[in-house]
Parts: C-alpha cells; structure tokens; sequence
C-alpha cells in the first residue's frame, strides 16, 4: 500500500515538472532548440497528418471495408474506368474526394458520417447495400451537379476535348449541352463506373425542356438553322 | 471576301433547291415490274430450328430458296417474337460449304482408315459401311454396333433410328446427345411422378407471381420465354425474380434476388428451403399427406467416372446409385433440419438475407412459384437430386400442376422431349415411357412393331460417355452419329472421344450438313438434308409437338437423316441380323430386308403417296412410294394413345402450331395431374400423379455432396462451360450466319479482372487452360455479359477451333449418367511464344 | 493460328474455289480444311485471334429482310440493362429522340402478347440485346449464300 502511494506522488511529480517546463519553456530551454525542435515537431506532425489523410486517400484504404469491396469496386472493375486502352486508370477517390484542399477536408469531415455507417452496418450485406443504391446514388449526383462535376473535370477537360476524334453523335451533344454550359457531366454520364439504383423518373440530360419538345428544336444544329432560315424566306 | 452567316445560309439553301430540282426519281418508286405478284412470297410455319423453346416461325420461300422468316404472331409460345438466331434462321442452310456429296476415307481407290476424304456415290457409301457393320456384327455381335442421335433429330428419324438399332440390329447401343442435355431431368421426372415432362407449361408465365432460376441463363438461352418473364416481372409490379447461379450473367440483370453460390453448393441452398417451410410451419399438410410419399436417396453414389478411378473404388453406392429406401415425414424433417441458415450461408457463400427472401416465396402461401432450370441443375454429378429437392420444395408446397405453381425443366434442343425422351431414343429406353429393361414393355413394343418377340435385347446399352470410353477401349466398333457435333461437344474429348474415333479397330459414319470437327474426324461422311429441307415434327419443353412440311430441296446430293436411316436398312436381311434361332418360330420373317420388316411392316406404309400435300414437296415419300411421316407418326402414336401420351391425328398438326400432349378428343392438355385439367386424373381425386401405381409423387432426402474435382493449389479455377446467345449448341449453324459471327466471333474466358490481374493478364490476352486432361487456348475477357465471381471462370463451347471440352472432367451423375460440364478444375497461365 | 482470320475472305474465298474444283472431278480426294476451326487436324491446338472490336460506325446496314432485327452500329460499352435502367431507352424512346436524335423504337415494340398496341414499349421487348446485337470488325470464316428478295423472284 505504502508503495504505491510512493509510486502515485513519484508520479504527480513528474507531472509537475513537465507543466513547470511546457509553461515557460524557455526559462528552461535554449531558443535555438525550440525553434529547430519546433521545427521538426510541426514538420512530423503535419507529415503524419497528411499521410494519414492521404491513406485514407487510396483506393487500398477504401475497398479495405467489405462495403466497399464488395459491392462498388466489383461494379468498378468491369468498366472502362478500371481498364481500357491506355491503361490510365481512375481510383476510388479520383472521382470521390475532391483534390483542393479546403474542399477535401470538408469531404472528409463528412465521412465521419459513413464512420457511424460502417459501426452501425447501414450497407453490411449487399441486400442493404442495394436497398440504399438510389440514396446514395443521389448523394453522389447532387454533390458533381453542385461542383459542375469537379472530379470528372480534373481529367476530362471539356476545352481539351477533340471533336473529330469523337463519334459524331457524341461531339454533337457535346458541342450542343457541355460547351454551351447548359449541363455539365454528371446530367448524362450517370452509371458509368458503378451500376445504377432504379431510375424511375431519372430522365438523360439530353432531352428537351418541355417547352422545346415537339419543336425540332434541339437536333441537327446546322440543318434546324437552315431550315429555320428557308422558313423565314418571304414566299413568293 | 467575306460572307455573313446569312448570306452563307442562302447559297446553301440555293443549292439545295437546285439538286432536288435535277434529281431522279429513284428506281424503287417505279411500278412493280412483273406486277404485284412478282412481290409474294409464300409463307408456311414450322418450329424454330434451335432451342427447346419452341417458337414457331414464318417461313418465307420463293424460287425454293427461304428468303426471310419471322415470329410467328399465332403461335402460342412467341406470339410474334424470335431472338436474334430466330431471325437468321432463313441463312442457316446457305453456308457455302454445305456437304452435298457423301466422303469416304480412301486410299488408292479402297477405304482405308488413314486415307483422304474422297467424294463418293451414295452407293459406295452405303455399300462400304454395310460391309463394316457386317463385319462387325460377325467378329463381335449387335454389342459392338452403336449410333449416337440427337435431340434435334425429327420424331420421325428419332423414331426410325431406334426401330433400326434395337428392333433392327438389336442393339441397345442407341443415345441421344440429349444424355449431354436433360438426362437427369428426365431421371428425375420418372423417380419422382413415375411419368417424364413437365406437368405444367409456358402458360404458368402469365399466372406466376414469382420466378427462380436455378442454374438457368434464360436471358440468353431461352430469350423467347425470358420475354414472357419479363413481360410479367415488370408489367406486374408485385412479381418477384431470383436467380441463382455461379456467376453473374444477363438473367442477373432482372433480379429481385441476385445469388450467386460456390459451385455444387445448390443442394445445400434446396434442403436449406425445405428446412425453413418445415420449421416456419408452412407445409401444405393436407397435400404431402394426400399426395405424396416420403423415400431416402442412396448417398456417396460416385461420379460416374470409368470404374478404376479411385473415387468411383471409394464410393460406397456407385454400384447401385438409385437406390431408395421408404421414409415418412418426420424422418425427412429430422434429415433437413441439419441444413440451416447459417451453415448453408456458409457452405454456399450467400448472404442469409438473400436466402431467407428466396425461401419465402417457396413459403409463403399466397405466392403461385415457378422454378426454372436447364444446365445448372441437369449437368451436375448430382443433377438427378438437385432435379427432384426443387420438386420437394413444390410438393410440400402444394405448388404444382396448376396454373402459376410449376416446377419447370426447360430443355437445350428443339426435340430433346419430343424426340430423345417421348420416342425413347436412350440406351434404356422405349417410346412412351417405357424401358428396355421391363419384359412388358419389350413385348407390347414388338406387338406394335410386328416384329417377333425376344427381338428387342433386354440390356441397357451404352450412353454417350460410355460409348466414348467403348470406342477407345476398341469394344464398340461400328458407329454412327446423326444430327450432332459431339467431338465438340463429349467431356474429356482428347482423352475419351477423339482416341475413340480414330482407333483403327473402328468405322465412324458422321451425317452432317456441315464439315464440323466431328465428320472431319470420322471414316464416312453423310451429306444431311436440314430444317425445312424435309419433313419434320419436334417436341418442345412444354410437351408441344410441331409439325411442318419439306419447304425446300436440299443442295446436291444431301438427303435427311430420316431417308439415310430407311434406305441403309435395305442393304440387310433378317437373316444376316436375326438369330437363328428367332428366325426358326418366326420363318415368314425370313428372306426379307430391314427396309421390309421395320418400314413395310404394314403400319409405316399404311398411307399411300396421295395423302402427302399437294402444295409441298416430300422427297422421303416420294423416294419409298408411301407417306413415310404419317406412317411413322402413326405407328409411333399407338403407343401413347390411351396411356397418358395420346398424341393427335397427323393431319392436325399440319395446321395447328403444335398441341400439347396428352391430346384427347383433339384438346390439348395444359396442366396435367389435376382434376378438371387433365382427363387422365379420375374423378374425385384432385390431384394424382398416375405415372406412379400409388398415384402419389415422391419427396426424396438426399444430402449435400460434394463435386468430383474442386479446385486446389496447383487447378485454382473452377471452370464453367456453356454457350452465347448469339450461338447454339457447337455453333455448326450459328457460326456460318455473318451476322452471328460478327457478333460473338470467337469463344473466350471470361474471368474476374482481380484473377485476371494476379497473373499478369491483360484484357484481351491470350492464354492457356490447362486442365488435368488436356488444354486449349482461348483469350480473356474481364467484361461483359458474364460477370465471374473470384476463382471462377466461364467459357463457351461453340466456337470449333477453341475446344473447351478437351479440358472438361467426364464426370456424370451417377443415376442420369448426364455429364458435369459445370463444376471442374483448371488453372490459367499467358501465353508466352 | 485461324490465319483465316487474317486474311479474311479473301482466302475463303480462294477455299471454296478449291473445294468446288476438288468436288467435280469424282474420285479425286479433297482436301479440307474446316473453315470453322481452320487446322486441318481436329484437335491440334492453335493461335487465337485478338477479340474483334465493335463496329461504332453509326452506319445503318442494310437488313436482309424487313423482319430482321436492325443490328446496333454503336457503341453500347458499359450501357446498362437491368431491372433498375435501359440505357438504349434513353435515347430511343419516343419521348427521348428528339434530343438524342436516335430512331424511335419500332412501332411493332408497342404489341402486348395479344397484339394490343400500348402507349409505350412493352415489357416483353425490354431486354434489346436478346434481338439486336453489334457487329464485330472481323470477316466470316465462312461466306453464306443466302440470296434476298431483291435476287430472287423479282425480274426487272
């Protein structure tokens, strides 16, 4: 009994001393030495935090959760996302974590939500999983919409896109939708790394306002234009 | 100089006006030079060509070419529809290098088993192979004689194939390619209502609230009916699909319950079923009581591989593999009970949510099932169990034989039930139901054949793998195969088949109307007449049977498979086949042909030339001088009429798109085995399943057993093989259509990118699959239809220059002898030269 | 390996001829040389061709017969086709071709079962690729002589 008292007060001792030096370090402590070994602290904390932050970052880390693995990557790995020509591929957080700063660290904070979602099981078996897929789905949607689809653009810059190495019905809605800003990405490319929820009432970017439908108005840029200009022509 | 956009527009415009001014009236909107009669086209129906579906189409000729075909809008199964081989079956005939001239091997001018094909008579045809089976049956006896026919065989051809062989040559030696295809269903269908086919029929689609697919990819195999599922699945919102299989594939595509489970795991997920309606409480106890009864399976039955394989020596009941013993209830409720959700999750791989969802729509009372399947089930080394615990499940259910409540078997070929089963054309079987083996049945056989009794030989004789391993162990030397690709097709093919074939002990006679790797490795090669090319009758899944009339003649020489049976069987006397002995009691037998005792025989050549179609050709007819179809037709018919199978009057089915047996005073009979819809069940009964004496269907206990070959360390893979929708079968036909070819030119593997990863293959690349028994080279696929769970891989058949089955195991189910073609170990590495 | 493959028709072609020639003169023996498997022995193992590439054109072909389904000219690479989604709908649906500019879905698609014409495709042709397939960048092995409605029975 005795000596553990002995140990306990050896200890708030010790304590003491500590606060003694951390509040008024440099009574104790060269300035030299607490600048460079500040130096070197800050250097090991930040590095440790951002390569934890980074981890976190790696499609390793992410398919690390069976959710994960098992249900969106196995969806990945069949889509050119994963494989194709050049074999440039896109990762997990290519598309999901945004790369500038501020907006990465808020993404993460939002994760902490998928934390609670990995404790409680919310998508555990794959029955959950796809009884989720339209919810998750739309966050997803919202989030690219809301950022003009941000991560698609951090590769596929819409100014570096070649119309005439497109199909032609590609570089027709491009020119006619993505240049014009009138819509961006994530309106038409829904579902091209991961299979879709129900789509019931999701309808494709391209189709017409509904005060331009039955009009001819959308297709055939220069045609509708000539066709317009011929219409236009005082008749004789 | 410049122009402003408008100005540009305007010169645009001007020039457009100026050449639709000059512009010539195209040469199609000229009057119809010939008139309006030049345009007709005459359109006949008959049964698509491929699968066991069924579809009827429309068949267009003109100039005795078919010109296009399409759905047929009144047949019952389509209405309309055809899948994309459906719509090309009008090219299917015009491959330009049909066979139209019969090869012989020769060498300076006489047969020798090492010579090139050289283009004979039919004559020398005939002639040279009479003199092999003579020799044949000389040194060794109607044993040594053996033919391998087809589902796709006409039921008239099937018919006389089998009057030829065990009546003719008596020799039991006689399987269908449907033994590769439904065997087991078939087994499974006589041990548990004692009566083959289905009990209810494509009808059940339209009144079903919930579909399971049990080793079935009917979004590719079957399409037709997978429009019907479709159909009912979205049009119905509260139908249910689940689809069970060992990867995921297009049928995945419409599941409510996609599950995919380790391979053969599929009896485990069956007992798991019964386990949880027994202790849910819900079994239809009124129903098991009335109408069925309870037997245990024998267990550790083998795999069907040759008898010194050491796990055929370790098998306790490989001797005897079908044998069962009386139970009752509670015995089968104790025997299930070891089967529960978390074991099974754990055997299988499966999720429990998703097994428990899937039991429920077996449970739940107010759900009308229909369970599918084809090849996941029947090519299993327990294909027979896997068949008969899905009728467990609808027994204790009481979801059977009425409208929406159907275990369903569908089948791969056009005719695997109207030919290969309903015709008998297995080693151990006759027509209608009847077997080789039962005294009774051989006698009422010979009565209806007028042939003398004690002709029909009392001995199963080989099935297709069997006659395999007999061909090369030099013990079946005659051997003939009709309408069937099988060197493509036989498990274990450079090991088991290929030898066969070529052993110079042995004459291989191959009729094709194309050169496949089967005819390329045989001693004689038939030219066939095709399809439409003669007359025909196929019996579909759904017990329909389909007539249709010869549209056009084949090319050259080529001549139906049904005329090459018949006029072969001239080239024999009884008394050069028949025993003595049977001769002596019977010598108004004597002196005369096969030709005369099987085909003149007073029954086949009962309707004379007259009653054949004006408006048609029929050469076989023409050829023998009577109606050859309607005499075999009818003949056969006696034998089911009154017994359950009754078929129609001949003439009907040339008008009708096809009618469903029993036929009984000209109606077709949709669901059989319940009162008021079948006239078979007697009155007051409600239910009764006549095939058996007792009237009562069988639930069998058998328990999970393992495949034959699993994966190991050095085989890691499990291989699974089978075919494309854009392909049938070896792809004889399918592959020689451009536009089937170019849309699934080439077989290849499909596997998991991860597996495909881990050994350094790219997508596309090209490797080797090397089995224990042989290899071949394919390239790999990481996408597309077929999505592989990790360490599983899928290759198709059809294409013939990349032969999967020299890998494949020849394992078969010990009780259906049908083979395993899904569950066996292989590994994969690049291809490096 | 299937070399064929590589010299397309072409040598298929040369085959036939040879084939034909060799079938006329009775007695002679033939040589032939499967054009399905393209080894002259069954079971020799061979090269595999690379995997044909599909035909993303968006030329229509022409059809041999009015009632053949219209192959698919485009690029369908990771479009999907599930219970959830149809992707082909989304650009030939009716309400839809106006903005995509692809051919309305063929009126025959509207018939239920019964022959009743519904205001939108019926669900029994809602799985396009049982019927409509692309069309791969690699010659047939073997040629096929069909002959259409134009060759046949139509003198001018």
């Amino acid at each position: 009994m005795a000596k553990l008292k002995a140990l306990f007060l050896w200890c708030w001792n010790r304590v003491l001393w500590f606060w003694r030096i951390i509040s008024r370090p440099s009574a104790y402590l060269s300035l030299g030495f607490l600048t460079v070994g500040g130096f070197i602290c800050g250097v090991l904390f930040w590095g440790g935090f951002n390569t934890a932050l980074e981890v976190t970052n790696t499609e390793k880390f992410c398919i690390s959760c069976h959710e994960m693995r098992d249900n969106v990557y196995q969806e990945l790995t069949q889509t050119v996302h994963f494989s194709n020509r050049s074999g440039v591929r896109a990762s997990c957080p290519d598309c999901h974590v945004p790369h500038n700063w501020t907006d990465k660290i808020a993404r993460k904070m939002q994760a902490s939500k998928e934390v609670w979602g990995k404790i409680f099981g919310t998508i555990s078996t794959r029955e959950k999983f796809l009884g989720m897929r339209l919810e998750l789905a739309k966050h997803e949607w919202s989030r690219l919409k809301a950022n003009d689809s941000l991560e698609c653009r951090n590769c596929h810059s819409s100014v570096a896109m070649d119309f005439t190495k497109q199909t032609r019905r590609a570089a027709d809605i491009h020119s006619r939708f993505l240049t014009t800003g009138e819509k961006t990405c994530i309106d038409c490319h829904k579902g091209i790394a991961h299979l879709l929820p129900d789509m019931t009432g999701v309808e494709p970017g391209w189709k017409d306002k509904p005060e331009l439908q039955g009009k001819g108005a959308a297709w055939h840029g220069p045609e509708r234009e000539m066709r317009a200009y011929l219409a236009d022509l005082p008749s004789k | 100089m410049t122009l402003s956009r408008r100005e540009m527009l305007k010169a645009q415009a001007a020039g457009v006006a100026a050449l639709a001014a000059n512009m010539s009236v195209p040469a199609e909107a000229q009057p119809v030079t010939g008139g309006v009669d030049s345009l007709q086209i005459k359109w006949s129906k008959a049964p698509c060509r491929f699968c066991g579906t069924g579809c009827g189409v429309m068949v267009g000729v003109k100039e005795g070419k078919v010109i296009a075909t399409h759905g047929d809008m009144k047949a019952d199964v389509n209405r309309g529809l055809n899948c994309i081989k459906g719509y090309f079956l009008s090219k299917i005939m015009y491959g330009s290098d049909r066979l139209t001239q019969p090869l012989l091997r020769k060498k300076n001018g006489v047969y020798a088993k090492d010579g090139e094909f050289t283009p004979v008579s039919w004559q020398e045809a005939f002639d040279t192979m009479a003199t092999k089976a003579k020799e044949t049956l000389k040194a060794k006896g109607p044993t040594a004689l053996g033919m391998f026919g087809s589902g796709q065989w006409t039921i008239f051809e099937g018919y006389a194939a089998t009057k030829l062989m065990r009546a003719g040559f008596r020799s039991n030696n006689l399987d269908p390619n449907a033994r590769h295809c439904m065997a087991s269903a078939a087994y499974a269908f006589m041990r548990t209502f004692g009566m083959d086919e289905p009990m209810g029929c494509y009808d059940d689609f339209e009144h079903a609230d919930a579909f399971v697919l049990w080793g079935s990819n009917m979004a590719e195999m079957h399409p037709i009916l997978w429009t019907r599922v479709t159909d009912r699945r979205l049009g119905q919102p509260h139908v249910k699909v689940a689809v069970l299989s060992t990867f995921t594939h297009r049928s995945s595509d419409l599941a409510d319950i996609p599950i995919v489970f380790k391979p053969g795991t599929d009896l485990a997920i069956l007992n798991y079923i019964a386990n949880h309606i027994i202790s849910t409480g819900r079994v239809n106890k009124e129903f098991v009581e009335k109408h069925t009864t309870f037997v245990k399976g024998a267990t550790e039955i083998g795999y069907g591989l040759r008898p010194d394989d050491p796990r055929e020596v370790k098998a306790r009941k490989a001797a005897d593999p079908g044998a069962t013993t009386p139970s009752d209830f509670q015995a089968y409720a104790d025997f299930v009970k070891d089967y529960t959700l978390e074991k099974v999750s754990a055997l299988t791989g499966v999720e429990p949510g998703f097994l428990q969802q899937l039991a429920e729509l077996y449970a739940d009372p107010k759900r009308k099932v229909v369970s599918f399947w084809t090849m996941g089930f029947n090519q299993h080394v327990r294909g027979v169990w896997a068949n008969q615990l899905v009728y467990n499940l609808h027994l204790l259910t009481g979801k059977i034989s009425e409208p929406g409540n159907s275990p369903f078997s569908l089948t791969g070929q056009p005719s695997a039930c109207g030919t290969a089963r309903e015709v008998g054309t297995f080693a151990h079987r006759l027509p209608a139901d009847m077997t080789v083996t039962n005294p009774e049945h051989r006698k009422h056989t010979e009565e209806i054949w007028r042939v003398p009794p004690g002709i029909i030989p009392d001995k199963p004789g080989y099935h297709a793998v069997e006659q395999d391993r007999m061909l090369k162990d030099g013990k079946l030397n005659f051997y003939w195969i009709q309408v069937n690709n099988n060197l493509q097709a036989a498990p274990n093919s450079s090991g088991e088949t290929y030898p066969g074939y070529r052993n110079p002990e042995n004459f291989i006679v191959v009729s094709d109307a194309y050169p496949t790797v089967t005819a390329m490795a045989a001693d004689l090669i038939l030219p066939a007449a095709m399809w439409v090319e003669k007359e025909g009758a196929y019996g579909n899944a759904e017990r329909r049977t389909h007539v249709w009339h010869q549209l056009v003649n084949a090319p050259g020489q080529a001549r139906s498979d049904l005329w090459q049976l018949m006029e072969f069987s001239k080239r024999f006397t009884t008394d050069e086949v028949w025993p003595p002995e049977i001769l002596d009691a019977n010598p108004n037998y004597r002196g005369k042909t096969l030709f005369d005792v099987l085909f003149r025989n007073g029954n086949v050549d009962k309707f004379p030339l007259s009653e054949t179609s004006p408006e048609y050709e029929n050469q076989e007819s023409k050829d023998f001088g009577f109606y050859v179809h309607k005499g075999l037709f009818e003949e056969y018919a006696t034998f089911g009429r009154g017994h359950g199978h009754d078929l129609g009057p001949y003439e009907l089915y040339h008008e009708v798109r096809g009618l469903r047996w029993p036929v009984v005073d000209g109606k077709e009979t949709l669901w059989r085995y319940r009162e008021g819809l079948d006239p078979y069940v007697k009155p007051g009964k409600g239910v009764e399943f006549y095939g058996n004496k007792d009237g009562k269907a069988r639930i069998i206990a058998v328990p999970y057993e393992p495949p034959a070959e699993s994966p190991d360390g050095e085989y890691d893979l499990w291989l699974v093989t089978g075919r494309v929708l854009e392909h049938w079968h070896s792809g004889s036909m399918t592959m020689r259509v451009p536009e089937l070819y170019k849309a699934f030119p080439g077989a290849r593997c499909f596997m998991h990118p991860e597996d495909a990863r881990k050994r350094g293959l790219n997508q596309g690349a090209e490797i080797r699959l090397i089995s224990r028994r042989g290899e071949m080279r394919t390239r790999v696929e990481t996408r597309g239809r077929n999505r592989m769970p990790p360490g599983v891989v899928f290759v198709p058949w059809f294409d013939a220059s990349q032969l999967i089955n020299k890998t494949t195991l020849d394992a078969t189910d010990p009780i259906s002898k049908q083979t395993d073609f899904k569950k066996c170990a292989v590994k994969i590495v690049p291809v490096t030269a | 390996m299937r070399a064929r493959t590589v010299l397309g028709a072409a040598l298929a072609a040369c085959i036939v001829l040879v084939f034909g020639a060799a079938f006329s003169q009775e007695g002679a023996p033939v040589k032939i040389v499967p054009r399905l498997t393209g080894t002259a022995q069954p079971m020799e193992l061979d090269r595999v061709p690379a995997l044909g590439r599909p035909i993303v054109d968006d030329v229509k072909r022409m059809r041999n017969y009015p009632e053949q389904p219209p192959v698919i000219p485009h690029s369908i690479d990771g479009y999907q086709l599930t219970l959830n989604t149809n992707r082909c709908m989304d650009c030939h649906k009716r309400e839809f071709t106006e903005g995509s500019g692809a051919p309305m879905i063929s009126i025959t698609h509207f018939q239920d079962r019964d022959g009743q014409v519904l205001s939108d495709v019926t669900p029994r042709r809602y799985f396009c690729t049982a019927c409509h397939v692309q069309q791969t960048d690699v010659p047939p092995l073997v040629q096929n002589t069909f002959q259409d409605a134009k060759d046949i029975g139509r003198k001018r």
